[in-house]
């Protein structure tokens, strides 16, 4: 249990880094992306294209580090509730967004939304499992 | 507890890298740049606008505002001199792109102020699509 949990966190550290280098690498690119959304007002979305990367990257070396991970696991999840959040409403809404999840991406309309929201849908139910599987893993090395 | 104060440290060190990263990375949105924007309905009201299509060359040759010159980043030096040979000083300059989201004619704009002092430059809010909707121009035009 102790081991598949570990794997998992290492799996979504992984993940949340590389959506975090792919945001950095360029905020103008990924502030664009967030505008796509029609949620936030331009100043908002600036301080989110600069801090999002970052929090990302925290979030997914301590996922996968083991390093703070107690917080690391409730923002992970928070993170990808309102990245859910944010593409049903957008496919609600029928915009074109694009997602930035990765970088910019190809817009909506070429890909469709089926794609990302399963994405996060499984991230979230991976880290579900993380956290069942590490509370199990405690459980037995107590007993 | 702890998992609050840890997720709170989490977010101080992204809080601190990220405006790190606002002064020392060299692609950082500015958060000024919104100060440009226009309404379609400011720019109709002025007497005389000059309007720059930054999109790309391609979405250009499918279609642009008529009376609109081409110019953005990836040509700028050939572009320019186009833009100079036909730029009224006396008119309000007004730049659009693709969408609400795209920063295009906010990045253009921004450099034409700051490397040839152009004062009464603008982005359009909304962009080509805003065009689209009222009307003004249709895919395809030229």
């Amino acid at each position: 249990m102790k081991l598949l949990s570990r794997i998992v966190y290492l799996a979504l550290g992984a993940t949340f880094i590389w959506a975090g280098v792919a945001k950095l690498i360029d905020p103008s690119a990924f502030l664009s992306s967030i505008l796509t959304y029609e949620v936030f007002g331009y100043t908002f979305a600036v301080a989110a294209s600069l801090f999002m990367p970052y929090l990302e990257l925290c979030v997914g070396f301590s996922l996968a580090t083991g390093f703070l991970r107690g917080g690391a696991r409730w923002l992970a999840g928070g993170m990808t509730v309102v990245f859910l959040l944010l593409l049903i409403q957008a496919a609600v809404r029928g915009l074109d967004v694009d997602c930035g999840c990765f970088g910019s991406e190809a817009k909506a309309s070429e890909t469709g939304f089926l794609w990302p929201i399963s994405r996060d849908v499984v991230m979230l139910a991976a880290l579900f499992v993380a956290v069942i599987c590490e509370r199990c893993g405690r459980r037995k090395s107590e007993l | 507890m702890k998992s609050f104060q840890e997720a709170f440290a989490l977010i101080l060190i992204a809080l601190v890298c990220g405006g790190a990263a606002y002064f020392a990375h060299p692609l950082a949105p500015s958060f000024g740049l919104d100060e440009l924007s226009i309404t379609l309905e400011e720019a109709q009201s002025e007497p005389e606008v000059f309007w720059i299509d930054a999109r790309t060359d391609e979405d250009f040759e499918r279609g642009h505002l008529d009376g609109a010159i081409l110019l953005n980043e990836e040509r700028w030096e050939d572009l320019l001199i186009n833009f100079l040979d036909r730029w009224p000083p006396d008119a309000m300059v007004v730049v659009y792109c693709s969408s609400q989201a795209c920063m295009r004619s906010h990045e253009v704009a921004e450099r034409l102020r700051e490397e040839l002092g152009v004062e009464e430059i603008f982005a359009l809010k909304g962009g080509w699509e805003t065009l689209l909707e009222m009307g003004l121009a249709k895919e395809g035009e030229k």
